[in-house]
């Protein structure tokens, strides 16, 4: 779940941001699509304009309006990036300043043409649109409706010469008169044909007309009369007016004058008006000319706002052209320094150890390539970390286990009877168990990591060498030597296994040391071999004995009186005292054999020992006997009898040890936490040799002369049957120490 | 952040473009002259525009293009505590056109019968196109004695018939287009 959620994260652009963006992309496209369309319907419109009335431009209006509209959402999009951009840049977004490098490039890139294009393109509108108003079409069509007019003028000044003169005619010849008004008509038709004129017509001073002539052209045409209004104008100082009016056979162009020529209407008594039929087609061609002039006109009005109608859709189009490139380049610059921020950022990522980092992005350029090869690489990473982390894993576990199992190692070795020993190839002591320390009486951070050569000195590195030597010589991998030692005073006998070490290759690797303490076995051994030779000596020894003295005593009664001689008294009493003598050592030999099993019952021990040493004060004035007991002693399982007999071989023993004067000390004390009572008793005597201190407990091992060496055999065994234990030390400064332990 | 600048600019870009587009209309046309009469029978109105005319559109007008004014009359009869009575709404228009090859104008007044007025002087055209003349209003019978009355009046140039394919121009340049506001005469009948 977790893994997922990375992964999520990993691809760094989040789904909404993904779909922003991509809205964002489709309403650029459809805002350019929209806007093209525009314009294109709008020039349609422009194009078929010829129909539309100025009031559907409103239509138009809101078109181009809309076309407005979305240009500046374009431009807010446009500038919405450039703002993010900045704000990016000012945020210190990764990837920013390859970002504005592409966009500025791009814009660099889109403006420098697009200027250069507009410029040339507003120049050359403006040259071109000079240039057409500068051919001399204008002054082409000011001369041609310069013809026009004179046309015109020309048609009214004839009228006006003709004019004038039938109105002189008119009022010499007094044709006004009612009577005349037939001569008047006759005069009419008369000049109508001779100065060919399409119409001429006269009206009263009340605006009716009185006769008129006409041409056959117009004869069976309608030929309305002008209206009094139109008479009644103010004429102008030239003396005629012109009105001209549009019938089915061309332009019929009236001059309108007074009679008499010059007068003002009010004053005139006539009006008179001469018409000329303007051909059609002329008449065409000249409203043609006038329209051309008007539209050359008015587009020559309308320069200046075409030119500046031609900058603003320029300027449109360009604004357009820049904003849709500057658009595309933010398109362009996100889509090339995205992937690129993205995998920078990955690549920090990893830098900081985070492996997990996948970029979800699929393109198929070269940075897609690229992508799957970042992503490729993390995996491999990854999955080279995985494999990492297992196989640390593992040998954690390994280390653990081989922890275990040293520590099991040495709780076994710590805890086997044997003392344990190894040594490194080098002969230096590399581990040292408990028992070993114990039996040695050593400690073993004296010894670590020392060399035995160091350590052992004399006959025993002399040895030891011979041992190492053995073994590395020889094939034999193991030796096994009895080995005796006196350790702090104690006689110590162990049974040594020395096995050499070597590896799969048979290299050397060291040696470990196994050795038992065979003291205590040694003894029983002794003790029950020593026994068995006193029975079988008291067996075979004892019997000749009572022959033997009585025979000697028969021959001291049977030939003492007879012989009469005291060499045989006292051979015979030799024989018998050595006889004697030889009993009480039989004896005391089977009663060793034979001794009887202890019998123990609940006692004092500091009263046994006060009994004990009364035995002595008397006797032996110049030894100073000292009893001390230091705690509560409790009440033991003692044999009394024996336990006495014990005391007495030891104090007999230390008595013996002191030539002349000297102290013997007992001391008792109690040890709640060992559960034993531990009697000491020390003399100041000549103490024991090394030697003697190994064979101390064994039977006929003496010192003195006279003694048969039993005593202290007789105290081991009697406290062995106690369960308890004794062992000799030097006393310091002078003379041994025996030591007693009683279970409690 | 971004949408509040974007915001701001985009308040700041329509600013611009409707000040332009109110500078466009800023034109100083007024009424004046309004005169409300009777004759024996109807309410008659005279009224001249002012400041109408421009140097531009003099030229617009000798360049042949055809100019139309239209004048709005509303009649109301004005009531307390009520909306006012529309009794007549009136469009008149005056149109201009220059013919070139005769030299003259043709005025045409939407009100009057008799046909176009053809001038020569340009001022007399420009006081046709600017007046309008004893306009009938209502006839008097449809006034109530005593009552208020209300005539509201504007004036606008609607139409500059230009060349079709010069009509899309009208949307960047703004010509010499003028509405007056509306002007109002009040009397008790």
């Amino acid at each position: 779940m977790s893994n997922k959620r990375r992964k999520k994260t990993a691809s760094f652009i989040s789904k909404e941001e993904m779909e922003r963006r991509k809205r964002e992309v489709i309403i650029g496209i459809i805002i350019i699509a929209v806007v093209a369309l525009l314009t294109f319907v709008e020039n349609r419109i422009i194009h078929f304009g010829a129909d539309i009335p100025v009031s559907n431009t409103i239509l138009m209006f809101i078109l181009i309006n809309i076309n407005l509209l979305l240009l500046l959402l374009l431009i807010f999009l446009v500038f919405r990036n450039l703002v993010k951009l900045l704000y990016d840049r000012k945020r210190k977004v990764m990837g920013t300043k390859l970002r504005t490098r592409l966009v500025v490039a791009f814009i660099a890139l889109s403006l420098l043409p697009t200027i250069v294009l507009f410029f040339f393109s507003i120049n050359f509108i403006t040259t071109s649109i000079e240039f057409w108003f500068n051919v001399p079409v204008e002054q082409a069509l000011e001369n041609s409706l310069d013809v026009g007019r004179s046309l015109y003028w020309h048609t009214e000044e004839r009228n006006r010469f003709y004019m004038e003169r039938i109105s002189y005619q008119i009022t010499t010849k007094k044709l006004l008169d009612t009577n005349n008004k037939k001569a008047l008509s006759r005069y009419v038709q008369v000049v109508q044909r001779e100065f060919n004129f399409n119409a001429i017509e006269i009206y009263a001073d009340n605006a009716t007309r009185i006769t008129f002539a006409l041409a056959p052209e117009l004869e069976d045409k309608r030929f309305d009369v002008i209206s009094a209004d139109n008479l009644q104008k103010e004429i102008p100082p030239k003396g005629v007016r012109t009105v001209s009016e549009r019938i089915p056979s061309g332009e019929l162009i009236r001059t309108i004058g007074t009679i008499p020529f010059g007068s003002t209407p009010t004053n005139a008594q006539a009006f008179i008006v001469i018409a000329r039929l303007m051909p059609p087609d002329l008449a065409k061609k000249m409203s043609s000319i006038s329209r051309g002039f008007e539209e050359y006109q008015q587009i020559k009005l309308l320069k200046k706002p075409i030119q500046v109608t031609y900058y603003i859709t320029l300027s449109i189009v360009a604004l357009l052209v820049v904003f849709c490139s500057v658009w595309f380049g933010f398109y362009m610059a996100k889509t090339i320094s995205i992937p690129i921020r993205v995998l920078a950022e990955g690549i920090l990522r990893v830098k900081e150890g985070d492996l997990s980092v996948n970029i979800a992005m699929v393109a198929d350029d070269e940075i897609g390539t690229l992508v799957d090869s970042f992503n490729k690489m993390t995996r491999d990473l990854r999955i080279g970390r995985d494999q990492l982390e297992l196989s640390a894993r593992l040998l954690r576990e390994q280390n653990v286990e081989i922890e275990k199992r040293r520590q099991y190692m040495e709780i076994v070795l710590k805890n086997v009877s044997a003392g344990v020993i190894t040594l490194d190839a080098g002969g230096f002591i590399t581990t040292m168990n408990k028992s070993a320390e114990k039996m040695l009486n050593l400690k073993s951070e004296h010894i670590l990591q020392k060399s035995y050569k160091k350590l052992l000195d004399g006959q025993l590195l002399e040895l030891a060498e011979d041992v190492m030597e053995n073994l590395k010589s020889s094939r034999n991998d193991a030796a096994e030597l009895p080995l005796k030692l006196t350790i702090d005073g104690r006689p110590m006998s162990f049974l040594m296994h020395v096995n050499a070490l070597k590896d799969d290759a048979g290299q050397h690797m060291g040696m470990v040391m196994v050795f038992d303490d065979l003291t205590e076995l040694e003894k029983a051994q002794r003790m029950a071999a020593w026994r068995e030779v006193a029975r079988r000596i008291a067996h075979e020894v004892k019997n000749p004995l009572t022959p033997i003295s009585l025979s000697a005593q028969r021959l001291k009664r049977k030939y003492s009186d007879q012989i009469k001689e005291p060499v045989f008294d006292e051979c015979t009493q030799t024989i018998t005292d050595h006889v004697n003598l030889i009993r009480n050592l039989v004896d005391e030999f089977s009663s060793f054999a034979r001794f009887p099993t202890a019998n123990p019952k609940p006692d004092d021990l500091p009263p046994i020992i006060e009994e004990t040493l009364a035995l002595y004060k008397e006797g032996h004035p110049r030894i100073n006997f000292e009893f001390n007991v230091t705690d509560d002693i409790p009440v033991l399982n003692l044999d009394r009898q024996q336990i006495k007999q014990a005391m007495i071989n030891l104090v007999d023993n230390a008595i013996g040890s002191i030539r002349n004067e000297g102290s013997i000390m007992i001391s008792l004390a109690h040890d709640p936490i060992l559960k034993i009572v531990r009697l000491e008793i020390s003399d100041n005597g000549v103490g024991i040799s090394d030697e003697g201190k190994t064979r101390l407990f064994e039977p006929y091992f003496s010192t003195k002369k006279t003694g048969m060496g039993l005593g202290l055999t007789i105290v081991s065994t009697i406290i062995s049957d106690h369960n308890g234990m004794i062992r000799v030390q030097d006393n310091k400064p002078k003379g041994a120490k025996f030591v007693v332990e009683l279970p409690v | 952040m971004i949408t509040f600048m974007n915001r701001k600019s985009l308040v700041l870009l329509f600013g611009i473009i409707f000040c332009v587009q109110n500078l466009a209309f800023a034109q100083n046309a007024t009424l004046t002259n309004i005169i409300v009469t009777n004759t024996r029978d109807d309410l008659l109105v005279y009224l001249n525009v002012e400041g109408a005319f421009t140097e531009k559109m003099k030229k617009a007008i000798l360049s042949g293009v055809s100019t139309t004014f239209s004048y709005y009359l509303s009649f109301y009869q004005v009531r307390n505590l009520w909306f006012d009575n529309n009794i007549e709404d009136i469009k008149v228009t005056n149109t201009i056109k220059y013919n070139n090859l005769k030299e003259e104008y043709i005025v045409k007044r939407s009100w009057e019968k008799s046909g176009p007025q053809v001038t020569k002087s340009f001022d007399e055209a420009k006081k046709l196109m600017s007046e309008i003349d004893s306009l009938k209003i209502v006839p008097l019978k449809q006034l109530v004695k005593g009552a208020h009355y209300q005539l509201r009046a504007k004036a606008e140039l609607s139409k500059v018939t230009l060349p079709f394919y010069l009509h899309y121009v009208l949307f960047f340049v703004s010509l010499w287009d003028f509405e007056t506001d509306w002007y109002t005469v009040d009397f008790i009948y």
